[in-house]
């Protein structure tokens, strides 16, 4: 801005008479260019996250299906009937399954996966390229194309699984296995990413270190598990928080190999078999635009987005009191980092 | 000598395995929308043999609008990347590198946010969005990205956090102000942050389905995840033209993938360290 500039001359030439006056109108100055720009990331924030995000909590004591110009004020009949509505549990016992198959799977294969390739050389690179391929397609395009993969009649795996001689499941068909088949695949999507975050780790890990620990008789294991592990902990406790946020918020991946279309109304017809992938967000979703039931639409829909939000929240804050008894910090090094780069001066 | 030499031998054996399983299913994907119907599923048709494209002619039948859905795509990815770029940019170079009140306060609400996860503030958002007539166009979609997201904010923040302080005091001697300073030499030499927030940001928004699907309801305004979601109820059988679908909604990723590679791996491995 243009006060920046000509207001300069002032700074130098106030230098010697009131340096308590300089000192103010220059932090003062700071402030207001520091405001300049990060105004629109505040505006941002607060209006569309902090704001929407109290108007969804007042929206769930209502009721509203858009068909009426105003939701009407219901009370706590939404919390009332969200405790009692047996889809709940349904929708959570389907997330916790898929968090017991997807997402310990993809932090302990995606530490796997960066333990064979972090030793870089020219085919190595290969290897990483290729494992970190399917995180950049979409969920939508890798989720049709397993759908093909895990066909019962003449999917690819379904016939890998046969020549085996095992009588193959039916995957997506069954409810004992649809939830495990869209966990793997999400699995086998992410785990490059994972892999990549923990390489980082990984050569983050001093080597004299782990020579001493050789020195004084570690084995293998005993150096990975005393030494690499508590190091690349911070990374190990990042991807659990990360992976686990993203677990309960499951939904494109659930449409893709679950859902039919029927003018275009993919997720309504999502969450088969027999409801056993319906997750809290194909749900909410379905509330939102469901009008059927006495309890529904966009209040019920807005109850259980502050559940979901509350959810993630109360199991955030449970790995952040359980991650920071396990987690190991470099408590000499990262202020001296942080310091380095603060304030202009 | 002789273990050595078999064990790396197993190593790679495996880890091509291992690589055939990861890149197999796209490659299945434009195998299949290239076979003819007949070899479908046959299993030694891997390369197609003979090669057809008649999948892709059906697919632009029952999808005659699918360049519009391209477009409509494309306008998202493109303004949205811009808008996340130049907005978290800012803000992270002002939490960067300017000493502020409140500038704490700001970052403990930032990291905050990225706890909350979108369905908790979709649905006012939704009412105000229908409200202002936005429903079926991109504006829902891209216009929150404008403000900047905290995502890219931490990230270009870690980023600025480390180059040098000599930068601003050379700036300071030509008499720049903050803007000259970032505009003229801050953005000038962070071409690859710039790069890779803008790589990562662009592929989510084209790979994006959820919040499309709720806004993008009417038929005309869909981007490709929503067509070829549609493909999937009303072609059930039709391999064919699905994986011709899938390959021309992932080509342009594909393509990005190849070239930027490093860039995009070397990105995600940044955004580990804003933990």
């Amino acid at each position: 801005m243009t006060d920046v500039r000509s207001q300069r001359p002032a700074e130098s030439r106030a230098a010697n008479p009131a340096p308590r006056r300089r000192r103010n109108s220059l932090s003062s100055r700071r402030a207001r260019t520091a405001l300049m720009f990060v105004a629109p990331q505040v505006i941002g924030l607060l209006v569309f996250t902090a704001g929407p995000l109290v108007a969804s909590l007042g929206l769930s004591f209502t009721h509203w299906d858009l068909v009426a110009p105003q939701p009407t004020f219901t009370g706590l009949e939404n919390w009332q009937h969200l405790l009692g509505d047996d889809r709940i549990p349904a929708v959570l016992w389907n997330t916790v399954r898929f968090i017991l198959v997807g997402t310990s799977s993809f932090l302990v294969f995606s530490l796997l996966a960066a333990l064979l390739t972090y030793t870089p050389s020219r085919l190595v690179g290969l290897y990483r390229a290729a494992l970190f391929l399917p995180y950049v397609l979409s969920q939508i395009a890798v989720g049709v194309v397993w759908r093909w993969m895990f066909n019962s009649q003449s999917g690819p795996i379904t016939v890998g699984v046969e020549l085996l001689g095992i009588p193959s499941p039916d995957w997506l068909l069954d409810p004992a296995t649809a939830m495990s088949s869209i966990a793997m695949v999400v699995t086998w999507q992410t785990v490059g990413y994972g892999m990549t975050l923990y390489i980082s780790a990984l050569q983050g890990v001093p080597a004299p270190l782990l020579e001493a620990a050789t020195i004084d008789g570690a084995n293998r294991w005993q150096r990975f598990r005393h030494v690499t592990i508590p190091i690349i902990s911070p990374t190990i406790f990042f991807l659990s928080v990360t992976s686990l946020i993203g677990a309960f918020q499951l939904f494109d991946p659930v449409v893709a190999m679950t859902g039919a279309s029927i003018g275009g109304s993919g997720p309504a017809t999502a969450g088969g078999p027999s409801n056993s992938t319906r997750t809290i967000v194909l749900y909410m979703y379905n509330q939102m635009f469901n009008y059927d039931e006495p309890i529904s639409g966009l209040g019920y829909a807005a109850a259980i987005a502050w559940m979901l939000a509350m959810l993630i929240f109360i199991v955030t804050a449970i790995q952040f009191v359980v991650g920071g008894r396990f987690v190991y910090t470099e408590a000499e090094r990262a202020p001296r980092r942080v310091r380095r780069g603060k304030g202009t001066r | 000598m002789k273990t050595v030499r078999a064990r790396t031998a197993l190593y790679h054996g495996a880890m091509i395995v291992l690589t055939f399983a990861f890149v197999f299913p796209a490659l299945l994907a434009v195998s299949m929308s290239l076979r003819t119907d007949a070899n479908m599923f046959a299993a030694d048709q891997l390369i197609p043999h003979p090669i057809t494209f008649e999948h892709y002619a059906r697919l632009f039948e029952a999808l005659p609008d699918l360049w519009r859905y391209f477009l409509n795509t494309l306008v998202i990815a493109v303004l949205g990347t811009a808008g996340t770029l130049l907005s978290s940019s800012m803000a992270g170079f002002a939490l960067a590198r300017i000493r502020f009140p409140g500038r704490g306060a700001l970052l403990i609400a930032m990291l905050l946010t990225l706890m909350v996860p979108v369905h908790a503030t979709l649905i006012p958002q939704y009412v105000i969005f229908r409200e202002l007539g936005w429903l079926n166009t991109p504006l829902p979609i891209v216009v929150p990205l404008l403000f900047g997201t905290p995502f890219a904010t931490f990230f270009f923040r870690q980023y600025f956090i480390a180059l040098p302080l000599e930068l601003e005091d050379a700036a300071a001697i030509d008499g720049a102000g903050p803007w000259r300073t970032f505009f003229r030499i801050f953005v000038p030499l962070s071409g690859s942050a710039y790069l890779a927030i803008g790589l990562l940001t662009f592929v989510s928004l084209w790979n994006s389905y959820f919040l499309n699907t709720i806004y993008l309801a009417r038929q005309e305004s869909w981007v490709l995840t929503q067509a070829l979601q549609s493909l999937i109820g009303r072609y059930q059988t039709d391999y064919g033209a699905i994986m011709a679908g899938v390959t021309l909604v992932s080509l342009p990723i594909l393509i990005a993938y190849l070239i930027f590679q490093r860039r995009i791996v070397h990105g995600i491995s940044m955004t580990g360290l804003a933990n």
